[in-house]
């Protein structure tokens, strides 16, 4: 299902290279090329989703990011960002941003986020404590419940958490980095593989035992829960 | 030297003024009333006789001098004299030849030793003295006594005094200026020389340990620290050339590979690779940005006040799993308090991440990896320690060192900036990184102080 995303990115190549990408995936994109084009075209708040670049000729990303919130525009914002300290990344959300992506970056990674960020806005109407299923998985998030095949799941709280966000985000690419941010609020690289580490424990909870596999990896970007 | 010319005058004109202040002090204790009622009223007379003899004429001036004899007290002294001063009429006997000069000065007021008619010894007066246009002399008085000359004595010897005072201020002025010079003149030699890039030269200190050797021994560890900085750079940009040289040419090769592969499956396998390195080049460079980021103290408007054995306990959970598949348990007891500290919460989490992951890098062989958080009233210490091979005391500050991984082949994973970074970020908290033997295994802490910016402004 195709949404609109507004696209404010100087460099033409990576725009190119990103509008053709969410095209492909179905989304209708716009571009400007500069913050006061970009502002303008997202002050009428038809978009889905707003993919903003932070270093833009005149008006720079975080204040685009701050009109626009201060003109109670709640469109999600992707921040684009050769600015990669975890200094530079807590700024641009604090500015208002609904996620921070640092350049260089895959196309993988960046549909990731944009696919979770459109999920949010969707199921915003949801009321969060409404169960969850995927497939013959239930998670119940007022009791922090999780059933599969009617078989209850021990899930320490950490693994819980990890869980229901692949839940909310079913079907959806995660990415290590997602989940090192969503679930654990870190915002930096860590240099092992201790979010594969973690997804491997969940998995072997979640899928021993039974036949057919939720939870996938998909390789070169990242994991997947699905029925 | 102007500069030299100025300190000399500053010095001279502050001598002179608190001189002035002195002398001042002691005119004004030591005037005395009586003196100056004297000097008032020999002044006032003979304005009076002027006038007198204005108005009147000789005859008038006859008159007032038999009156004045007449009726004034017995210390009054009044005499016209003729031209080549012999006494004409009035009651003053003799007067010194001095007492005549300059007739005009100060309206004729002199003081003079002179003898009353019916004294035996003459006597300090306070004198004015007139010469009247027919060439007589008029002269008006009265005897004031010791108190006169005392007083005319210590005015002109406050007067020297001042001028001496300020001849010397002058001179005291010119040598401290040419002291001063001196010893500025040594520190902007060294400033020079500096600035033609000789960073080795040192400001001399002379021992004497006053405000100009604290300067000298202020601006030679300033230049320390500089030269250090200096140093570690030059290592850095060095080490950063060196060692992006191996990821790139892997890069570069895995690239090469790819684009000559027949095999699909086989190009696949080699681009995964070249993104890989590709990460890991990214990788590098963030964490070297982040340490100078931190070294250079920006990031403190994020600080916030957090609990520290919080953020122990999330970590540890975090890492526990990745400790159990290197063989090692990861141990961490939770402080039974909270244990605030102001700081920032991401990058401490990363800097201690980076001492866990070590840990377990290198020490999970030991089977027993430790997190401890030590609360104290102004100290916070956090504590990872496992039971690994450690390091060598001697090679320890080697491995704080960017790039410093002790292991040659830096084909491994981690491109030994961990330590530095956790470094760069106690630093940013005011704070220290320590590296000691762990009896056995290595124990890496971070020991920061509570609140930074008051630690700082101690």
């Amino acid at each position: 299902m195709g949404r609109k995303i507004l696209l404010i990115e100087d460099d033409r190549e990576t725009a190119a290279y990103l509008a053709k990408g969410l095209n492909q995936e179905g989304h209708s994109v716009e571009q400007a090329t500069n913050g006061q084009d970009g502002l303008f075209r997202a002050t009428d708040g038809s978009f889905d989703l707003i993919i903003l670049d932070r270093m833009l000729p005149g008006l720079d990303g975080l204040s685009v990011l701050k009109a626009l919130r201060a003109a109670h525009i709640d469109t999600p914002v992707l921040i684009l960002s050769a600015l990669a300290s975890v200094g530079d990344r807590i700024e641009g959300l604090e500015c208002g941003s609904d996620d921070y992506l640092v350049k260089p970056f895959s196309f993988a990674e960046l549909l990731a986020r944009v696919n979770a960020l459109l999920r949010r806005r969707e199921s915003r109407v949801d009321p969060s404590d409404h169960r969850l299923t995927v497939g013959d998985l239930e998670i119940d998030p007022l009791s922090r419940t999780v059933r599969r095949a009617g078989r209850k799941l021990d899930l320490k709280p950490r693994e819980y958490l990890l869980l229901e966000y692949f839940a909310r985000n079913e079907g959806r690419v995660v990415t290590r980095t997602m989940l090192l941010e969503q679930v654990w609020d870190y915002h930096f690289d860590p240099g092992t593989n201790v979010i594969d580490v973690h997804v491997s424990r969940l998995r072997r909870k979640l899928d021993e035992g039974f036949e057919k596999p939720l939870l996938h990896t998909v390789r070169g970007a990242g994991y997947m829960l699905a029925a | 030297m102007p500069t030299t010319l100025r300190i000399a005058l500053l010095a001279g004109v502050l001598a002179l003024l608190s001189n002035l202040a002195v002398i001042g002090f002691i005119d004004w204790r030591t005037n005395d009333d009586a003196v100056s009622t004297v000097r008032r009223q020999v002044l006032e007379q003979g304005k009076v006789l002027a006038d007198v003899y204005r108005t009147g004429g000789m005859a008038a001036v006859d008159d007032a001098i038999d009156d004045t004899m007449t009726y004034a007290d017995p210390q009054t002294a009044i005499a016209l004299l003729t031209p080549d001063r012999r006494e004409v009429k009035g009651n003053v006997v003799s007067v010194p030849a001095a007492a005549f000069a300059d007739p005009t000065g100060y309206r004729g007021y002199r003081n003079a030793l002179i003898r009353l008619r019916g004294q035996t010894t003459p006597r300090e007066a306070a004198l004015v003295v007139q010469r009247l246009p027919d060439g007589q002399w008029l002269l008006s008085g009265r005897i004031a006594g010791e108190a006169l000359t005392i007083r005319e004595t210590l005015e002109r010897s406050l007067l020297i005094a001042l001028i001496l005072a300020g001849l010397l201020g002058l001179l005291c002025g010119v040598i401290l200026a040419h002291y001063v010079g001196q010893r500025i003149g040594d520190i902007a030699r060294v400033a020079n020389r500096i600035s033609a890039r000789d960073l080795t030269q040192r400001v001399p200190v002379s021992g004497a340990g006053d405000a100009f050797d604290r300067l000298g021994g202020q601006i030679n560890a300033m230049l320390d620290r500089i030269s250090t900085l200096m140093e570690e750079l030059r290592l850095l940009t060095d080490s950063l050339a060196h060692d992006l040289r191996s990821p790139v040419s892997r890069l570069r090769s895995a690239a090469q590979a790819a684009a000559e592969a027949d095999d699909q499956n086989e190009q696949e396998e080699l681009l995964g690779s070249v993104i890989r390195q590709a990460d890991s080049l990214m990788r590098i460079l963030t964490a070297v940005l982040e340490i100078s980021r931190s070294e250079a103290q920006t990031g403190r408007k994020q600080f916030t006040w957090f609990d520290v054995g919080e953020l122990a306990a999330e970590l540890a959970e975090m890492y526990d799993p990745l400790a159990e598949e290197g063989g090692a348990r990861l141990e961490y007891d939770r402080p039974a308090r909270p244990v605030p500290l102001f700081g920032h919460r991401q990058l401490l989490a990363q800097a201690v991440s980076n001492l866990v992951e070590n840990a377990i890098r290198y020490g999970s062989g030991g089977g027993e990896i430790s997190v401890h958080v030590t609360p104290g009233e102004r100290q916070i210490r956090i504590e990872v320690g496992d039971r690994g091979p450690g390091i060598p005391t001697e090679r320890l500050p080697e491995a704080r060192r960017r790039f410093g991984r002790l292991d040659s082949s830096r084909s491994a994973e981690g491109a030994g900036l961990g330590l530095a970074l956790a470094e760069a970020i106690a630093h940013l908290h005011q704070g220290e990184l320590i590296l000691q033997d762990n009896r056995p295994g290595l124990l890496t802490a971070l020991q920061l102080p509570v609140h930074s910016q008051e630690a700082r402004a101690a």
